[in-house]
């Protein structure tokens, strides 16, 4: 696909983004897709595989807030198989705090699949706002 | 300029700054360019003006730094008039501490100059090994 093609891939898939919608995202994962998080705080690291990314990673995101994540894009830059996204998270912990992170995704696609994400965002705010993944707040 | 001759332009000035002439950098600020340091931590604000920013953050940094420290580009991807560099920082307190950030870093150019920079790093790392930005210096975000 053309980086148009690509960039406008992204676009769909961020319009349901800013909706609390992640179907068309998990879609359009390959089954190879592997998550890059920067940094060296508990989320840091890579996941390999689309399935690790949706139990190590998402699961536990989605166990953190009080619904579903929001992301708001405001920045689409495509060259090749690359296209960027600059984002705004919109979203609240169970503990009840905000956690507006600001990110820039490079993502990596082919035939209309995406291989791979590299998430820069501010991880000392993932550090004070989200702590351990493995640590679910009590329900309620 | 096109994309491309503005990812050229972005690769022809790290490749210059890699060989030791800063000023290869410094030369293609706008005198208006702002830079946004992403996020909500100590060091996240905005530069505002060329002299600013070689001020309030490169002069604080070189404080911090031993001399000789590079970010080494990995990717350039352009589009329009924007350049995203992702890159590796190599670098070591005046302390002797390790500083090797990540870096993706948005740039705008026009006409030739940045204009408008955006930086995404690990900011707990930063926070880490150079501290907080000092607070006196504080600029509007």
């Amino acid at each position: 696909m053309s980086s148009a093609e690509n960039k406008k891939l992204m676009q769909e898939i961020f319009a349901g983004l800013a909706n609390r919608n992640g179907t068309l995202l998990i879609e359009c994962m390959s089954e190879d897709f592997r998550w890059i998080n920067i940094g060296t705080n508990k989320w840091s690291g890579t996941f390999d595989g689309k399935e690790a990314v949706l139990r190590d990673l998402l699961a536990p995101l989605r166990g953190k807030l009080i619904e579903r994540s929001r992301t708001v894009a405001h920045r689409f830059i495509a060259d090749d198989d690359y296209v960027v996204v600059e984002a705004r998270g919109d979203n609240v912990t169970k503990a009840g705090r905000q956690y507006n992170n600001e990110y820039c995704f490079v993502f990596r696609l082919s035939d209309g699949k995406i291989r791979q994400v590299k998430e820069y965002s501010d991880t000392a705010l993932i550090d004070t706002v989200l702590g351990d993944p493995k640590e679910m707040p009590a329900a309620g | 300029m096109s994309a491309n001759e503005n990812k050229k332009l972005m690769e022809s000035i790290f490749a210059r700054v890699a060989a030791g002439d800063r000023a290869a950098y410094v030369d293609c600020l706008a005198d208006d360019v702002t830079m946004r340091v992403t996020g909500q931590y100590s060091w996240s604000r905005t530069f505002k003006g060329k002299a600013a920013l070689v001020r309030e953050l490169y002069g604080y940094l070189h404080t911090l730094l031993a001399d000789g420290r590079r970010t080494i580009p990995l990717r350039f991807i352009a589009d329009d008039d924007h350049v995203v560099v992702e890159a590796r920082g190599n670098m070591e307190t005046k302390a002797g501490v390790r500083y090797d950030n990540e870096y993706c870093l948005i740039y705008r150019l026009k006409d030739g100059k940045i204009v408008e920079i955006r930086e995404y790093c690990d900011s707990a790392l930063t926070e880490a090994v150079l501290g907080k930005f000092p607070e006196p210096a504080k600029a509007e975000n």
